[in-house]
């Protein structure tokens, strides 16, 4: 008996949640009036209220004009804050263009959103943006449809050369070099960036002072010496330092040696068909990090691309230095305050070598090819608007990605943000400090995501099993140029 | 080469035909030596004969052979249907003819296809269209939104293996002479007897040297071949693992809590809720417990104790120790229910006469309640195997990624890792038949052995 009291109350709560959230979805509904921009306005979360009740006046404007909506979905690759923050922008947009609804679909990957896309254009039914991610920049532009036709169009040739498209101002020619030279391939500046970030380290002052080192180590040996100082004190972290084992951390580390990845200028002068895993520069800096490791100064997490594993051991004090994409500078300064002082710093460079420079990471908006001119003059407007000063600005102060366009930066500028908070300047002008050669840009290599997978699978045996750096990335190097070699006997030509 | 293949399938068919049906007529001879030669043929034929090319290596003629009997070997099991039909030779419920008659639709044989239309269509659809589909594309070097695709005959199968042809051919077979001269030496053995004992030791090293002929076979990696027998490694040992622990576990908590206590039932109820649990929160679950930095065991144990726990991650006993015990503690829950079910079924009688009998508790155990409990270990020894196989790949992605270097990626975590996330379609297709042919072999070779032991009571 007390367990059907128990149930039927299960019940009667389950239906009261049912009800109270249908009749949150109704007002919506009803405010916005538009009939399908509410579904998205929706969907913004927060944002509904203020969207809908801009809504109104919106609402009047689109059936004034014709009624007609255009959808433009957007597929993005961020489930988190960022996920919000698109949806956000997007019931922004749709409030300003009553004419377009641009939805937002979310995924876990980039690589689940390449998938997605590429299947749903061959059923018929592609989206018109997706968000998609640096070192798949050669498999964007080689990759085609059933028919043989590539299935993303350059921003720039779509532009074409218009400052203006449905009243939003195009943004693409104040994007900032480092990003600009990234993307550009074949004299085509392919996809509108957006999330882009580099390497940065965070210090733990608090444990360095106490070491007696009063600037963040700038140079391997530095790191190393710090190290030393550290592990002497007595009340020592567990570790000293540590970063994700990541490729892109190789990559950085080869583009600031000035050392290239894969020939043909790293792919940039012609298509790359090989790949060298076993470069003086990455053979040293493999190096280095067994020593680190072997010393017990860098704390493996045990898992490659493990970002969340090694920003707790950071934030937990294990460690005194993280090497981190700078992506996550507020994140940093907003947990560590009251904890530590964070103090950012430049990813650490060989002393032996002459510095060359840090290269991007991160993600731009590709847009398909084969959209009708209502819809790609859409995208194209949203894509703009994304980036436009207000927004990049916003977006690099909510995560600390780079301020994507240098408009962005002089408003930011501005408002003494960069006085506020020091350490969101160290990504820019870390970038503003290299060169633009081919090595500090970053390759372009098919199967990248696969090669990647090669190195940190082989820096994972190197650091846990002890092994000789030189001999495994021999292995890995034979196992990444089969890859590349498959992919080109795929794509090539 | 192939002609040869078909000379050999020509001369097998009246032999299986001699053996396999009771009445073999000059007909059937030479019908069965046709079948057998089109059932050879048939995957020759498809793949354009691609094994037997001028620059295929020996591995390859071995699969093309070992192709071409399999088909003829299909065909005429698919003609000895007929033949027994027709012979009146009656399996299954029509065993039973004598005392039943078989049923029959009055409308006509369109009926119960008609009835079972809509599970066929659904199986036609998301079962052997895209099992096809596999099939097709293991024999490919092809990737999503690639503009091409190439054939490249078996070397997807070929360079998982080693390269000599002839230690794969002789692998198997000593393997095969171990478990038939074992059943031999069991067979001309007193019961009871040394040389019994003997035998059965005999059996369980023949059973252990497949495991060890199928790890000769799978390359250790290098020259261009793919290391798979890390992989298998690990898929042994984490599958045993789990299947070993869950059902052991199972059965012992199952046998506490059959127990009459106070709140047995609430507690019978709590046991089982692991079983709801998905795969990728149990890894989570065991993640937080286990990890390094933000683990609730490793931080009691370093605040409480002051013991540093090492990270579960970087040892390969330990990485494989937590997933067998994250996997085997999400199965704990199904096992405890089926062999708290299975307890209700023991005879209470033959419990009393073994009391009467003076047995003791353990022997009480061992000797009427495991084997009254049979059926149920048997059934769970093939679920919990298809689950050890098939649904651990969340619970490995959110505890360790397979490391270290690759130390617990098993066999399905494998297949996702080539052929979905660094969309290699062919190769992962390529291992998924593998996997495929695993399953179905475990189950063939479960079926024979454990039925024979399985008792479901009676007489």
């Amino acid at each position: 008996m007390k367990y059907r009291l128990l149930a039927l109350l299960a019940v009667i709560a389950l239906v009261a949640a049912a009800c109270s959230s249908s009749s949150d979805d109704e007002t919506a509904t009803t405010v916005a009036s538009g009939g399908e921009t509410a579904t998205t306005v929706v969907s913004g979360g927060e944002t509904a209220t203020t969207v809908a009740s801009g809504g109104d006046t919106a609402t009047t404007v689109a059936s004034a004009a014709s009624g007609e909506v255009t959808d433009i979905d957007f597929w993005v690759a961020f489930t988190d804050y960022r996920q919000e923050y698109s949806e956000e922008k997007a019931a922004a947009f749709n409030a300003a263009h009553p004419e377009y609804n641009v939805k937002i679909t979310s995924f876990a990957s980039y690589n689940d959103v390449f998938d997605a896309a590429v299947l749903a254009v061959d059923s018929g039914e592609p989206p018109a943006l997706i968000h998609f991610f640096e070192a798949a920049t050669r498999q964007a532009l080689d990759a085609v449809d059933s028919s043989g036709a590539p299935i993303f169009k350059s921003v720039t040739e779509a532009i074409g050369g218009r400052t203006e498209i449905v009243g939003e101002p195009v943004v693409l020619d104040s994007v900032i070099d480092a990003a600009r030279n990234y993307y550009t391939v074949d004299g085509s500046f392919y996809s509108m960036p957006w999330n882009t970030s580099t390497t940065v380290m965070f210090n733990n002052m608090d444990i360095l002072n106490e070491a007696g080192i009063t600037e963040p180590p700038a140079t391997w040996a530095d790191v190393t010496a710090a190290c030393e100082a550290i592990a002497a004190l007595p009340d020592a972290p567990s570790g000293c330092i540590t970063w994700p084992n990541h490729s892109w951390f190789v990559e950085q580390s080869l583009g600031q040696q000035g050392e290239l990845l894969a020939n043909n200028d790293n792919g940039r002068t012609g298509r790359a068909d090989e790949v060298f895993l076993e470069s003086d520069g990455l053979i040293n800096y493999l190096e280095w990090w067994k020593g680190l490791s072997d010393a017990g100064y860098y704390t493996y997490t045990g898992q490659q691309r493990d970002w969340g594993g090694t920003s707790n051991a950071y934030l937990a004090g294990e460690v005194a230095m993280l090497v981190y994409s700078s992506s996550d500078t507020t994140f940093f300064d907003r947990e560590t305050e009251g904890l530590f002082t964070n103090q950012a710093s430049f990813m650490p460079r060989n002393e032996a070598v002459d510095y060359v420079g840090n290269l991007i990471g991160g993600a731009t908006i590709w847009m398909l090819d084969g959209l009708d001119q209502v819809t790609e003059d859409g995208a194209l407007a949203f894509a703009n608007f994304f980036s436009n000063p207000e927004n990049a600005a916003e977006w690099h102060q909510l995560t600390g990605y780079e301020p994507i366009t240098k408009d962005s930066i002089t408003l930011l500028e501005g408002e003494g943000w960069y006085d506020e908070s020091p350490n969101s300047q160290v990504a820019s002008d870390q970038l503003a400090a290299a060169a633009d050669t081919p090595a500090s840009l970053g390759a372009l290599l098919g199967n990248f995501v696969a090669i990647r997978d090669v190195i940190t699978l082989a820096i994972e045996d190197i650091l846990v099993n002890d092994l000789d750096v030189a001999t495994r990335m021999a292995d890995a190097n034979a196992e990444a140029n089969k890859s590349l070699t498959e992919y080109e006997l795929l794509n090539a030509g | 080469m192939l002609i040869a293949g078909l000379v050999v399938a020509a001369i097998l068919g009246p032999l299986y035909v001699r053996r396999n049906t009771i009445n073999p007529t000059a007909a059937r001879y030479g019908i069965g030596s046709a079948v057998a030669v089109l059932g050879a043929a048939v995957t020759p034929l498809a793949m354009g004969q691609c094994s037997f090319a001028e620059h295929s290596s020996g591995v390859d003629k071995l699969l093309g052979y070992l192709l071409m009997f399999g088909g003829a070997w299909l065909a005429l099991m698919g003609a000895r249907i007929f033949w027994d039909r027709a012979d009146g030779k009656k399996k299954g419920d029509a065993a039973f003819a004598g005392e039943i008659r078989a049923g029959g639709f009055r409308l006509g044989l369109w009926v119960p296809w008609v009835l079972l239309s809509p599970t066929l269509i659904i199986l036609l659809v998301f079962l052997y269209f895209p099992a096809a589909a596999t099939f097709t594309l293991s024999t490919k070097l092809t990737r999503l939104g690639a503009p091409k695709s190439i054939d490249v005959c078996f070397t997807n199968f070929t360079e998982l293996l080693i390269t000599d042809p002839f230690k794969l051919v002789a692998y198997p077979l000593i393997a095969i002479a171990l478990i038939y001269g074992a059943r031999f030496w069991k067979s001309r053995s007193e019961p009871g007897s040394a040389s019994r004992k003997g035998a059965e030791v005999a059996a369980v090293i023949a059973m252990l040297s497949v495991f060890v002929a199928l790890y000769a076979m799978f390359s250790p990696g290098g020259g261009g071949q793919v290391a798979y027998r890390p992989v298998y490694i690990n898929t042994v040992i984490i599958s045993v693992g789990i299947v070993a622990f869950g059902m052991i576990g199972g059965l012992a908590v199952a046998y506490l809590a059959f127990r009459q206590i106070r709140g047995g039932g609430v507690y019978r109820t709590l046991l089982i809720w692991p079983y709801a649990i998905s795969p990728a929160v149990a890894g989570v679950l065991f993640f937080m417990i286990f990890d390094p930095t933000a683990g609730i065991f490793t931080h009691t144990m370093d605040v409480w104790f002051g013991i540093d726990v090492p990270n579960y991650r970087e040892s390969a006993v330990l990485a494989q120790s937590s997933i067998i015990l994250a996997s085997g503690w999400k199965i704990l829950g199904y096992n405890i229910l089926f062999y708290l079910a299975g307890l209700q079924t023991v005879p209470l009688e033959q419990i009393e006469a073994a009391l009467i009998e003076g047995a003791s508790t353990w022997q009480r155990f061992t000797k009427v309640v495991l084997p009254a409990l049979s059926p149920i270990t048997f059934f769970l020894l093939i679920t919990n195997l298809t689950y050890a196989f098939f649904e651990v790949y969340a619970t490995i992605d959110f505890m360790t990624k397979g490391a270290p270097a690759g130390k617990t990626s098993v066999a399905i975590y494998e297949i996702i890792r080539v052929g979905v996330n660094n969309g290699d379609l062919g190769r992962g297709a390529a291992q998924s038949v593998l996997l495929f042919i695993a399953v179905i072999a475990i189950t063939m070779w479960q079926f024979r052995t454990s039925g024979e032991r399985v008792s479901y009571g009676g007489s």
